[in-house]
């Protein structure tokens, strides 16, 4: 009986969570929004399954792309031949292509990699990565080299009336299945090896003393893992029509434990806010400054300096303030910390953005920033924007101070008071 | 039971480390059923004994048997599936899983869920009563909820039979259960091991005479990696031997504290 309430939380979260990707078109309407929100969908998978790894069993994987990258390779070749009339499988099913493939590769690598725990399984997995990237450029046949093989997604027979021809409903495809492998995924840690996974996390010694082979617990996990990236590879390659090394690159390997690591890795929600925001950086930031790889990486070091649980962990603190009706008293700490920080970065951007701008002066040096202009060479904008960054700090110092001051009688209290 | 087949074997059991020999052609018997304590000064092969018969450590030479099945060279878990689980020296538990998942976790193999990713832990009726029956018995059942790595350290030491013993095993090992226990602390801790054990094997290393004597059918002395005497509280008390080699000196050490 006790335990309902939390049942109810988390009936209202999934159904919540439901909501969010229905109607998240009809509030986002323009097409950019749309891709957007398409491969945020596609991400979301990708860093839950590389968080069955790292999050739930203790793996530092270097490589992951290479089961959605692999995945999505025969998703592309699948839905060629679907379009040549070799055989029909709808394309709404395809992604399921690419999850069988992940898992098969799974099966393949993962028996190498598990072998060791650690240091040792973050080093493989590394080297997988780049012979699977070595390969794929050495076999251009199949993997059409730099170029990659592109396709039509507009194949076959209607399924229900849809041809995934118009973004939305690639939208929706993306969508469904993500929601799919949200559920499937948290299930999945609801299960006696999801458990042991845990275990094998904290202590393999332990482990195995209770009857584990930590080496299979960590081989089914990887396996698992990778049938849901192989899911998403096969969704990213309907999305854009085309796969190629990139799909399978040490890059999207790093992005993918990146977008984890900024979300929060001991959270199963922490990937998927990580992922909405490795995506916005990637998407719409690369839009409108070339500087974003330096912010988005900026960012990420901030994060494991000072915030090694993830957004998710920032937001989950907050929860037991504002049981216990204490966080108004927080409000005000944290708009002054927020604003010094706006005035810092403010400051970094300007000047982030400067050297940017001399380092191409083909279309001279002048250049505008939030509606101002100015000429990058002159001494003045760097002056402002210097003394913008350091007073943003200095700011930023007592702020924390202030926040960290709150905070600490806060806890104090409520320890005090008890659970 | 069958009294002719002994719950598990040593037989002429060496092991050593480089050139250094740790243990010295152990051969020991312990009955189905009996509660056997290991005892010996320090450094004179215990955890190491401990270490050989649950597969952490491979033997060099010598055999160990398991309910007449030989189970030498075997890895820790295929040792632990066969019945025998064991409890550790320093605490090892699994710090950032709350009580109640530590107990479900050294239950999971034995009531056969093994590697399943298809069952629901929730619905695991049986695994549930098991480990809310565990907790229970070891005194955290309040504790439930709470990471594993936040609790006393008497606490933990609960834990860690808790874990040993969730999986029903029929031979159980434990090393030095009260080790850094307050008195009263290790008079809860006696109880609790001779009610979690009825009926079971117990084979313990022990360093407080007051639990052994009072624990213990049996008592083996171990020193210098061989056993020098076996037999009950009565006739290891009685003999000069070990008197000599150990009890005098640490009756010695306590009239002195």
């Amino acid at each position: 009986m006790k335990y309902q309430p939390l049942n109810l939380g988390r009936w209202l979260l999934w159904g919540a969570t439901a909501t969010v990707f229905v109607i998240a078109p009809l509030v986002f309407t323009d097409s950019f929004a749309l891709t957007m929100l398409t491969q945020m969908g596609a991400f979301i998978i990708f860093a839950l399954s590389y968080n069955m790894l790292l999050g739930q069993g203790g793996m530092l994987s270097f490589g992951h792309a290479v089961y959605s990258g692999l995945g999505a390779y025969i998703t592309v070749h699948a839905l060629n031949l679907v379009g040549k009339g070799a055989f029909y499988v709808p394309v709404a099913l395809l992604p399921l292509v690419g999850g069988i493939a992940g898992l098969v590769f799974g099966v393949l690598f993962g028996y190498v990699t598990t072998k060791r725990a650690g240091t040792t399984f973050a080093l493989i997995s590394l080297g997988i990565g780049e012979m699977v990237f070595a390969c794929v450029l050495m076999f251009p046949g199949f993997f059409g080299g730099e170029a990659g093989v592109s396709t039509n997604r507009v194949v076959g027979r209607a399924f229900l009336g849809l041809t995934f021809g118009p973004a939305v409903q690639v939208y929706y495809l993306v969508a469904f299945w993500c929601f799919a492998c949200m559920a499937a995924m948290f299930a999945l840690t609801q299960t006696p090896l999801g458990r042991m996974a845990n275990a094998v996390r904290d202590n393999p010694e332990r482990a195995e003393f209770v009857g584990y082979n930590t080496q299979h617990v960590r081989f089914l996990q990887l396996v698992l893992s990778s049938f849901f990236a192989g899911i998403s590879g096969g969704l990213s390659c309907i999305n854009f029509e085309i796969v190629s090394a990139e799909n399978v690159s040490a890059i999207r390997s790093g992005g993918v434990l990146l977008a984890t690591f900024i979300g929060g890795v001991p959270f199963f929600f922490g990937p998927i806010v990580g992922a909405i925001v490795f995506i916005f950086f990637v998407v719409a930031l690369s839009g409108f400054t070339k500087a974003w790889l330096l912010y988005l990486g900026l960012f990420f070091l901030l994060m494991v300096l000072y915030v090694p649980g993830g957004i998710a962990s920032l937001v989950l603190m907050q929860i037991p303030v504002i049981r216990a009706r204490r966080f108004g008293e927080l409000v005000w700490p944290y708009c002054l910390a927020a604003g010094a920080s706006f005035v810092a970065l403010a400051g970094l951007v300007g000047m982030v953005e400067m050297v940017y701008h001399l380092s191409d002066v083909s279309g001279g040096t002048q250049m505008a920033l939030a509606g101002v202009g100015f000429d990058a060479r002159s001494g003045l904008p760097w002056l402002v924007f210097a003394a913008l960054l350091a007073a943003g700090l200095v700011a930023l110092r007592y702020a924390s101070h202030f926040v960290g001051a709150r905070w600490g009688t806060i806890q104090h209290d409520l320890l005090a008071r008890g659970p | 039971m069958n009294q002719a087949v002994p719950a598990f074997e040593l037989r002429e059991v060496h092991k050593s480390f480089g050139s250094t020999r740790i243990i010295n052609g152990v051969s020991l018997a312990i009955r189905e059923g009996e509660r056997h304590a290991i005892i010996g000064p320090n450094g004179a092969g215990k955890t190491t004994l401990f270490n050989l018969i649950s597969g952490r450590y491979e033997v060099s030479a010598g055999q160990i048997l398991l309910h007449g099945e030989d189970i030498t060279g075997l890895a820790p878990f295929e040792i632990n599936r066969k019945g025998l689980s064991r409890s550790f020296q320093v605490t090892n538990i699994f710090h950032n899983l709350s009580v109640y998942e530590n107990i479900r976790c050294g239950e999971f193999w034995a009531a056969g869920y093994r590697y399943s990713f298809w069952h629901r832990v929730g619905g695991l009726k049986d695994v549930q009563r098991r480990a809310e029956e565990v907790m229970e018995r070891i005194g955290l059942a309040k504790r439930r909820d709470l990471p594993a790595g936040t609790l006393t350290y008497a606490e933990q030491r609960a834990l860690e039979i808790g874990v040993t013993i969730a999986g029903g095993s029929r031979v159980i090992l434990l090393d030095e259960p009260t080790a850094g226990m307050s008195r009263t602390e290790t008079a809860q801790a006696v109880e609790l091991i001779r009610q979690v054990t009825e009926g079971r094997t117990l084979v313990m290393v022990e360093h407080d005479m007051g639990v052994v004597f009072n624990l213990a059918d049996r008592i083996s002395v171990l020193v210098y990696g061989e056993i020098l005497a076996t037999g009950t509280p009565e006739e290891i008390r009685a003999n000069p031997a070990v008197q000599e080699a150990y009890l005098g000196a640490l009756h010695k050490e306590n009239a002195d504290a």
